[in-house]
């Protein structure tokens, strides 16, 4: 399999532009669509989000320098693009946080284990209501296991501010759930 | 005490991936964690396969109603008002007016260059035989102002009564 690399610089000479763009866009549709889902919730949100987050991608990365990882960027335009749309909804007055968390509560209720699903409910209550930048520097560490350096770019913070959102998460997490 | 802790909590971030999991785990739970993520994490089926088929087709949209957009103001602006046009028709009507300014500006010089020369001819150096030669050729013009006057006089003459025609021959004999 080709490189981002590989793929990028085929690109930029415009060899086989569309071909080499969707070999990038397979290798990692997923993790920008879960780090969006993780954020957003909701799928259909979700989909438009990443659509637009790779229409700026197909239009941009003929000036990519390669400077940084093609990956730290994606995820940057990524969170950039998440944080624009939660802000257009939250003007429209359609923020869609509670209602789906709601769903999720009412689809969970039914499970087999009532303790798990309660600690469950109030985790994701919790990480819903952390301020974007701890949420998104919280799911990048714990879950797609990104050193600081790259969480610093993709947030636009130093390394020392991206360990301090980590350790805020973590600690508001486990406070919240504690209340409960 | 909870200060100290929260402190030695703070040391422990950022060592090592493992580490930082490690700590979150033991304040929060691993199990709904990994529970959570797994929810989140769902997509319908066949999303990632039909994904880029979809995306490409939407670039390709954008790409043709942004030329369309294009072409519709190019329909709108006439040709010569396009931005690089604009400049070639201005730098033209300053070639025009500034060229027949400088054009008649030359033509009247010369007018008044070719006058003065004639105003500095001196009389006395023409000679008698070219004076001659000058009016032998132009003699036609004099010829054709003696038959205009006369043919006015005798318009007058035939203009005249009788009592006027012998008044007047009267003063002759006289």
């Amino acid at each position: 399999m080709a490189s981002d690399q590989e793929l990028i610089i085929q690109f930029q000479e415009s060899i086989n532009r569309e071909a080499n763009f969707t070999a990038l866009l397979k290798k990692h549709q997923q993790k920008v669509y879960y780090q969006i889902k993780r954020i957003v919730t909701d799928h259909a949100d979700a989909d438009d989000i990443a659509q637009l987050v790779w229409i700026k991608i197909w239009d941009k990365l003929d000036g990519f320098k390669m400077e940084s990882e093609f990956t730290t960027w994606l995820f940057r335009i990524a969170y950039n693009e998440t944080l624009n749309y939660l802000q257009k909804q939250k003007k429209q007055g359609t923020s869609q946080s509670s209602s789906d968390l709601l769903d999720y509560e009412n689809a969970t209720a039914s499970s087999d284990s009532p303790k798990s699903t309660e600690i469950q409910i109030g985790l994701d209550r919790a990480i819903s209501q952390l301020p974007e930048k701890q949420k998104v520097v919280f799911m990048l560490r714990y879950y797609e296991g990104f050193d600081y350096e790259k969480i610093s770019s993709i947030v636009g913070t130093t390394i020392g501010g991206a360990k301090a959102n980590y350790h805020q998460a973590v600690k508001k997490v486990e406070s919240f759930i504690k209340q409960l | 005490m909870e200060k100290d802790m929260e402190l030695n909590n703070h040391d422990k971030i950022g060592n090592s991936l493992e580490q930082d999991r490690a700590w979150a785990e033991s304040l929060l739970n691993k199990q709904s964690l990994s529970e959570l993520n797994a929810s989140k994490t769902e997509a319908p089926i066949h999303y990632f396969e039909s994904f880029p088929d979809k995306l490409m087709s939407r670039i390709a949209n954008e790409k043709r109603e942004k030329l369309e957009k294009k072409n519709a103001k190019i329909f709108f602006l006439p040709s010569f008002m396009q931005p690089m046009n604009r400049w070639a028709v201005a730098a033209a009507f300053i070639i025009i007016v500034g060229g027949s300014f400088i054009f008649l500006n030359n033509a009247t010089y010369k007018k008044i260059e070719s006058s003065m020369v004639a105003s500095n001819i001196n009389l006395q150096e023409i000679s008698i035989e070219e004076i001659e030669t000058y009016v032998d050729a132009n003699e036609w013009i004099a010829e054709i102002d003696v038959q205009a006057q006369m043919q006015k006089e005798n318009a007058k003459l035939s203009s005249l009564d009788e009592k006027q025609i012998e008044e007047i021959q009267k003063i002759i004999t006289q």
